[in-house]
């Protein structure tokens, strides 16, 4: 990766030019702690550029002494919730922010505590305060009204709290406001060993285990200057692709059962259910954890399991294709997906929207395409995209990439490659590193810096659910409170991936 | 002959309220079968309501007495309606006395929503509202639907009492179901759709909050006003369905008091509604729920096919 250092009142500007010039999209924003090291902090704003098919990273220092630095979100919206996070865990005040509010942390917790701080310890226990409140936006006017909504929900979902202000049914503005499953996940990671650490990073974001677990070790790779062998990235692209498919599939069903087509909804999840326990068979797990490691993979497939796997898939893909025509013929459904919760190409663009959600509004990224690791350049992937941005886009764009996932895995089995499945890693660092991944949300990002010793002193991980959540309230509007809870769905978000 | 068979036809109420829960367990279970899913046996809504029977209420710090006394009224007057409709014995001639009507029925229906739509403002909840609010929209639209569909009914038989309705209909046979019947049975069968909350109108299964109508309203409830208005929305639905089989299609129905009579009557009204159940089943199984603003365009069919019914009913019965 490049890296370019600026001094700190250029990097705002700098940023903007690596958009508007290079045509580059911010993927994540980070802070470092080196005051150990020369009493100051490091930013670092990391950069996608398809056209290049790298990724580029602009550095700044803020000096000793200072904790501040000039915000770059007015000029690159993207840069919006990054800066947030880095003002609320380290401490530094993004100057200029049009929002400069706690993003992850809540009202209880103390203003002058700064968790990703170096002095701040992982296990320190902090005394919540009580009496402040978070200012959501008021909407005043005749016939407005608020309605709160969460973060316990009447089904079993992840916690998020939802303030709409409606005139009536149609959302006049939405305000989401999560961190209620922040682990500190950031901060876990410090102190561990690199080679030792896929295991956590298989726990980020649960149904991505194997996208963050792929993006971390990449990461380490990266940083270690190693390159796993052929088997081992043939096998971690087809895991990758099981775990896109069991996800699109329940993905799809939720949106059906959204609208109340249960038919199709539990036709699709048993499907799911089915590509569950093929991954079972394969890997010894449901979600498929455990197999991947820096340097390639923990152990090679059992002999005879990828046969049994090319068989499955196959009679998985038949029963796909009947599903696919039912719920496409079903104009009930159909009714209610075209139109709803448009989503602007503009807006997924500035945001830095990734994956599905910002294909299906017209926005042409893919990294399996646009940052191809090793063998992923010589699979011939073709990004589904869609240009109207509502529900049924976003629903069929994740059609096409079921598809598109069942013909690369038969593309995989065709040509898996014999040999070892992992290169020896003897140790890493000191040194930085970054690690990508094409996950069913979109772009999974881990930097990664390792000290001497081969302990992590950061590791910044970027879930697409970060870079998606802020596209949802934009989606939302002038659409009517009972199809939000469809809209929601068809983004299909993490949780637990943004809040980490 | 009078008092006995007044309190035997007001009886068939109790019996509606009695198996109503298995209505909706037998619809649950279809639903489930349909789905591919084993689901749960069809007497798990009597376990339910017993269940919550005996739970404690918890009663929002904002509510008034309203709130506590709106499910009694919603249970009473949903009882009241159905006191009023013939299960297995129509009302005959002999029976004599005025009985209340089609008109009451509805109005007590509309009582009970009035009850319930109150009941969900006063806890203070931003969903009670919703519902509320979205309800009346809902019903301000079926109510006139419902009228005009069940007058096609009154027409043919010329009384608006269902019981009587039920005996005329029994005893011409064939040809008291002229097109005018049917299109009104289309109607009413949209209609029961819209009032029982299910699909395409509303989703009684689903765990959105913000989608909810029916379910809006009843989500401060618990403990026994909940069980009251769980138990008294199956009676609903029962209720709808006893109206179109029995006032459309009551043969079979029992027209005296003898044991075989209703015996056959108890029997062939069990397989009809089973026959309803399996409809309604299917029906909700391969449809997905309407966009909330189109409610009003389903409703407005529902409306027009009612009144080509009472045209078409009022042609044949006067000509042009």
């Amino acid at each position: 990766m490049d890296s370019k250092e600026f001094p700190l009142d250029a990097l705002p500007a700098a940023c903007a030019s690596m958009v508007r010039g290079e045509g580059a999209r911010l993927a994540a924003a980070l802070a470092l702690d080196e005051r150990r090291r020369d009493g100051g902090f490091s930013l670092r704003y990391v950069f996608s550029v398809p056209a290049k098919r790298s990724y580029v990273e602009l550095r700044g220092r803020i000096p000793a002494g200072a904790a501040a630095f000039p915000s770059s979100a007015a000029l690159v919206p993207a840069a919006h919730a990054f800066e947030r996070e880095i003002r609320e865990f380290f401490g530094l005040d993004p100057q200029g922010h049009p929002d400069p509010r706690n993003l992850l942390l809540h009202e209880d917790w103390p203003e002058a505590v700064h968790p990703l701080r170096k002095e701040f310890s992982w296990n320190a226990k902090t005394r919540r305060e009580a009496g402040r409140e978070f200012p959501f936006l008021k909407v005043t006017g005749e016939g407005v009204f608020e309605i709160p909504v969460g973060p316990v929900h009447a089904g079993v979902i992840e916690p998020g709290h939802f303030r709409f202000s409606v005139a009536g049914e149609p959302v006049v503005n939405l305000e989401v406001r999560l961190g209620y499953v922040h682990r500190g996940l950031e901060k876990l990671f410090e102190g561990r060993l690199a080679l030792a650490a896929a295991a956590l990073a298989e726990r980020i974001s649960g149904d991505n285990s194997i996208a963050h677990a792929l993006a971390y070790c990449r990461a380490v790779e990266d940083l270690a200057g190693r390159t796993p062998p052929p088997r081992a990235q043939a096998l971690r692209a087809i895991l990758l692709e099981l775990e896109r498919l069991y996800n699109h599939a329940g993905d799809v069903a939720g949106i059906a059962a959204d609208t109340g087509f249960v038919f199709g909804g539990a036709q699709m999840l048993i499907l799911r259910e089915r590509l569950l326990r093929e991954n079972e068979r394969l890997s010894g797990r449901r979600l498929l954890r455990g197999w991947l490691e820096p340097g390639g993979l923990a152990r090679d497939a059992a002999p005879g399991s990828l046969e049994t796997l090319a068989a499955a898939l196959e009679s998985c893909e038949a029963d796909y294709r009947e599903i696919e025509k039912l719920i496409l013929g079903a104009d009930s459904l159909m009714d209610r997906v075209v139109g709803a919760g448009v989503l602007d190409r503009r807006v997924a663009v500035d945001l830095g929207g990734v994956g599905p959600a910002a294909r299906a509004s017209g926005v042409d990224g893919d990294l399996r395409r646009d940052h191809p690791v090793g063998l992923e350049a010589e699979l011939g992937f073709q990004p589904a995209l869609r240009r109207e941005g509502d529900v049924r886009a976003r629903m069929l764009v994740r059609m096409e990439e079921i598809a598109e996932s069942f013909r690369v895995l038969r593309a995989l089995q065709a040509r898996m490659p014999d040999g070892p499945w992992t290169v020896p890693i003897n140790g890493v660092g000191p040194g930085e590193g970054v690690g990508w991944a094409e996950s069913s949300r979109g772009e999974v990002l881990h930097w990664l810096r390792a000290g001497p010793d081969g302990t992590i002193e950061r590791l910044k991980i970027k879930d697409p659910s970060f870079s998606n959540w802020p596209l949802v309230p934009w989606a939302v509007q002038g659409d009517i409170v009972p199809d939000f809870p469809l809209i929601n769905k068809s983004f299909g978000l993490s949780y637990a991936g943004h809040d980490r | 002959m009078e008092a006995p068979l007044n309190a035997g036809f007001a009886f068939q109420g109790i019996v509606i309220f009695l198996a109503a829960p298995l209505a909706a367990g037998v619809l649950r279970k279809l639903k489930a079968v349909l789905q591919n899913r084993l689901g749960a046996p069809v007497v798990q809504p009597y376990r339910d309501l017993r269940k919550l029977l005996g739970k404690e209420e918890v009663v929002s710090g904002t509510a008034s007495g309203l709130f506590r006394v709106a499910p009694y009224v919603v249970f009473a007057a949903t009882a009241g309606a159905c006191s009023l409709v013939p299960v297995v014995l129509a009302r005959m001639a002999t029976a004599g006395g005025a009985w209340g009507d089609l008109v009451v029925l509805v109005g007590l229906l509309a009582l009970g929503r009035f009850a319930l739509a109150l009941g969900a403002l006063e806890a203070g909840s931003a969903f009670g509202g919703m519902g509320s609010s979205r309800e009346m929209m809902v019903s301000s639209l079926a109510e006139p639907a419902l009228l005009t569909a069940l007058f096609v009914a009154a027409l043919e038989a010329r009384t608006s009492e269902a019981g009587r309705i039920a005996a005329h209909v029994a005893r011409t046979g064939g040809a008291a179901f002229g097109p005018g019947s049917a299109f009104a049975l289309a109607a009413l069968f949209l209609v029961a759709l819209a009032e029982c909350g299910r699909l395409p109108v509303d989703n009684p299964s689903t765990h959105l909050e913000l989608t909810m109508i029916h379910e809006a309203m009843i989500l401060e409830y618990s403990g026994r006003s909940l069980a009251l208005i769980e138990w008294a929305s199956q009676a609903r639905l029962l209720l709808f369905m006893t109206l179109l089989v029995d006032l459309f299609l009551p043969w079979g129905i029992a027209l005296d008091a003898s044991a075989a009579a209703l015996a056959l009557g108890a029997a062939v009204y069990a397989l009809k509604i089973a026959g309803l159940c399996a409809v309604l089943a299917f029906a909700e199984t391969s449809t997905a729920k309407l966009r909330l603003f189109r409610v009003p365009d389903f409703l407005g069919a529902a409306f027009v096919l009612a009144l080509i019914g009472l045209f078409s009913q009022g042609f044949i019965q006067w000509g042009l």
